[in-house]
């Protein structure tokens, strides 16, 4: 089987903290794996390492079948990353932050695509060419999701993308990673949110203390369900 | 690459703190521009007026005795570079204008600093001192939050997840930064090569396009040099606090304080002698020489009886030759040795002065660019020898042209006098400045030193940079 991500006991400590211990993980395309658990989890750091960001104090982890660690910028073709908190430049307007971000992955879009992505994010026509600076976290959050959509990756790794959304803003982003998905494309989110890890989800794994404790499929589970589990998770 | 330096340049020129620093740098410079050309029209009005007035003076002289003239003497003023307008160097603190007269080797006088009040001790507002120290200051603000503030607001990481590594987009920030920097210069060089080459007061030519663009590109390099080491610490650094103290630290010790001891261990380790003490030590070494007023003296006795024997006759009176004009000759030729010998042990040991400060541009980049620009400038020490030899030459040749004047007046030419319009044959003082191929060979060493930190800052900063931590 080709995983577009995979894990090999993945480990990460810091001086003074493990955290990730082993993680062993498979992503295959068009899945969208949702990773639950508290702040501290170990979530973020599995999104880094897949990014390169961080180095692992030991294993390995694939994208595409390429070593991160051994292609740290290759490996970013094939990524698009959504962070918490989506920071941009505050003097430039949002269309030419997503003009920069676009230029960066390589693609030159015409004013009209680059139009054409931001309005399908849900970022408001009369905002598109106002500076950033002035722009409110979910604005910024919807340029981010622009810029992810934009760059036509084969992976998607969020963290909280939908943090600081309006839940219509964040029903309209599920919708759209669904479409991702079924149009091939992978994503890994980080997420509290349990309700929308099921909705979105093709799977939920549950991490605590650096640990993947559990990994289901979201279609055996309903919301409550899956609720109770990671409660339980939590509270052992 | 070219996205990145788009983004920093599109975003400091919208940064209202950069525009208002800019602003206030830019007007500076203008100023100074202006300030620098009004000086330069003054000083060199009235030098040329001065000039006029001695020449005038020496050549509408009545009926006189050749070595009354060589006494009447003459002033050569030091015209000033065209490009003093932007670096005036050490003008203000050397002499304009020197006086011309037999057996006596005066020194260059009358500097603006010694007409001034105590305030230029602390410097002038040139172009230079604007481009030298404050441009600096201005790329530490611009620069200094350079990937602190990328990191510190989380920019980075979405940066570096399009796939552009660490370098690039320090590449990326150098060049936009760099255009910025740009866009603040520009303006003025493009004012000050405006009036260089737009304006008659000039003395335009390939020699002064060479020095006016070897000065823009050394100043290019310089500023880079300063962009690259503030990405550089911005990219080490934990916080852009951190950064700015650390810039701000950098800048004084090597725009302040090293340049300062430097001067004071250039001093202390080559000691120069003081003027009194070299006029005494000229005064005193001439005494073994003939002495052309003293008619006892020995050897202009012994001068004359070789010269009895050389024509064959027995007595001063048969001689076709005046002895007094040969022993004047004699006199000034040893008096002039013995001045040269200690000139050349001066400017040797300020030589060493300077030399250890251009050697510290090795460390220190404004020690590098400092002499590189008044060279170019025309208005460094070198410059100013330069014109001092060329007026001892004109003196000497004078003073000499003058002596055998009165040698070929023969047996009692005291009692003479030679025509008025003898004095409108002899040669006027117009100094040549050298060339710029006269200047570059000595300022190999701040070109090296330049080129060597834009070459080695790139290479390891850069190494350093990728190297660097992200969150």
């Amino acid at each position: 089987m080709n995983y577009i991500l995979e894990a090999k006991e993945l480990r990460k400590e810091y001086p003074n903290k493990l955290a990730l211990q082993g993680l062993n993980l498979q992503i295959e395309p068009g899945e969208v794996f949702c990773l639950l658990g508290q702040n501290g989890a170990g979530k973020s750091t599995t999104i880094n390492l897949f990014l390169g960001f961080i180095a692992p104090t030991s294993g390995a982890a694939f994208v595409n079948g390429m070593e991160v660690a051994a292609n740290p910028l290759k490996i970013k073709e094939h990524l698009a990353y959504i962070p918490e908190n989506v920071m941009l430049y505050p003097h430039l307007t949002g269309l030419e932050n997503l003009a920069l971000f676009s230029s960066l992955a390589g693609f030159k879009y015409k004013e009209a695509e680059l139009l054409d992505y931001l309005h399908h994010a849900g970022l408001p026509a009369e905002a598109v060419r106002r500076r950033v600076g002035t722009y409110s976290k979910g604005m910024r959050q919807k340029v981010g999701i622009a810029i992810a959509v934009a760059k036509h990756a084969k992976v998607l790794l969020l963290d909280e993308p939908t943090s600081g959304l309006d839940p219509k803003a964040s029903n309209e982003f599920s919708q759209l990673l669904t479409q991702l998905s079924t149009e091939g494309t992978a994503v890994l989110m980080a997420t509290h949110d349990i309700f929308r890890a099921k909705e979105v989800g093709t799977r939920v794994g549950i991490m605590r203390e650096g640990e993947l404790v559990d990994v289901r499929p979201t279609a055996a589970l309903n919301a409550q369900e899956l609720e109770q589990l990671y409660l339980t998770y939590m509270h052992n | 690459m070219h996205s990145i330096a788009q983004k920093e340049f599109v975003s400091t020129l919208r940064d209202k703190r950069f525009l208002v620093l800019s602003v206030l740098v830019l007007a500076l410079l203008l100023a100074a521009t202006l300030v620098g050309r009004a000086s330069y029209q003054t000083l060199q009005q009235e030098r040329q007026l001065a000039q006029q007035t001695v020449n005038d003076q020496f050549r509408h002289q009545p009926a006189r005795h050749p070595h009354r003239v060589a006494h009447y003497g003459s002033f050569a003023f030091r015209p000033r570079s065209g490009l003093s307008l932007l670096d005036s160097g050490v003008d203000s603190f050397t002499g304009t204008s020197v006086f011309l007269e037999a057996h006596q080797q005066n020194s260059v006088n009358f500097s603006q600093a010694q007409q001034s009040g105590s305030l230029i001790r602390f410097g002038e507002m040139t172009v230079a001192f604007v481009l030298q120290m404050l441009v600096p200051l201005l790329i530490i603000f611009l620069c200094f939050g350079a990937f602190t503030q990328e990191r510190e607001t989380g920019t980075l990481k979405l940066l570096l997840s399009q796939g552009v590594s660490l370098r690039q987009v320090a590449w990326g920030k150098i060049l936009g930064y760099s255009r910025a920097v740009a866009l603040v210069v520009a303006p003025a060089l493009a004012l000050a090569a405006a009036l260089l080459f737009g304006t008659e007061e000039f003395t335009s030519g390939t020699d002064l396009v060479g020095r006016l663009g070897l000065f823009v590109l050394s100043y290019a390099v310089y500023f880079f040099l300063f962009i690259v080491g503030a990405v550089v610490v911005s990219a080490v650094q934990a916080s852009s606090r951190a950064a700015l103290v650390t810039l701000l630290g950098l800048w004084i010790l090597g725009c302040i304080i090293l340049p300062k001891a430097t001067a004071n261990l250039g001093a202390t380790l080559y000691p120069a002698v003081t003027k009194a003490q070299m006029d005494a030590d000229v005064h005193e070494e001439a005494q073994h020489g003939i002495n052309g007023h003293d008619p006892q003296d020995q050897r202009s006795a012994a001068l004359k009886a070789g010269l009895l024997k050389k024509y064959g006759v027995d007595s001063e009176e048969k001689l076709p030759v005046s002895v007094g004009g040969i022993v004047m000759s004699e006199s000034e030729a040893y008096s002039a040795k013995v001045y040269q010998q200690h000139f050349a042990d001066l400017n040797a040991t300020y030589e060493r002065q300077n030399r250890l400060s251009d050697w510290v541009g090795l460390l220190n980049p404004y020690q590098a660019i400092r002499p590189l620009s008044m060279g170019l400038a025309g208005s460094d020490f070198a410059h100013y020898v330069h014109f001092q030899q060329a007026a001892e030459t004109y003196r000497y040749a004078l003073v000499q042209r003058l002596n055998a004047l009165q040698t070929s007046m023969g047996y009692g030419d005291k009692e003479r006098k030679l025509d008025a319009h003898t004095w409108q044959q002899l040669p006027l003082f117009a100094y040549q400045a050298p060339p710029l191929g006269w200047a570059l060979p000595r300022l190999l060493l701040p070109v090296a030193a330049l080129l060597l930190w834009a070459v080695g800052l790139s290479w390891l900063g850069l190494r350093l940079i990728s190297n660097s931590r992200l969150a």
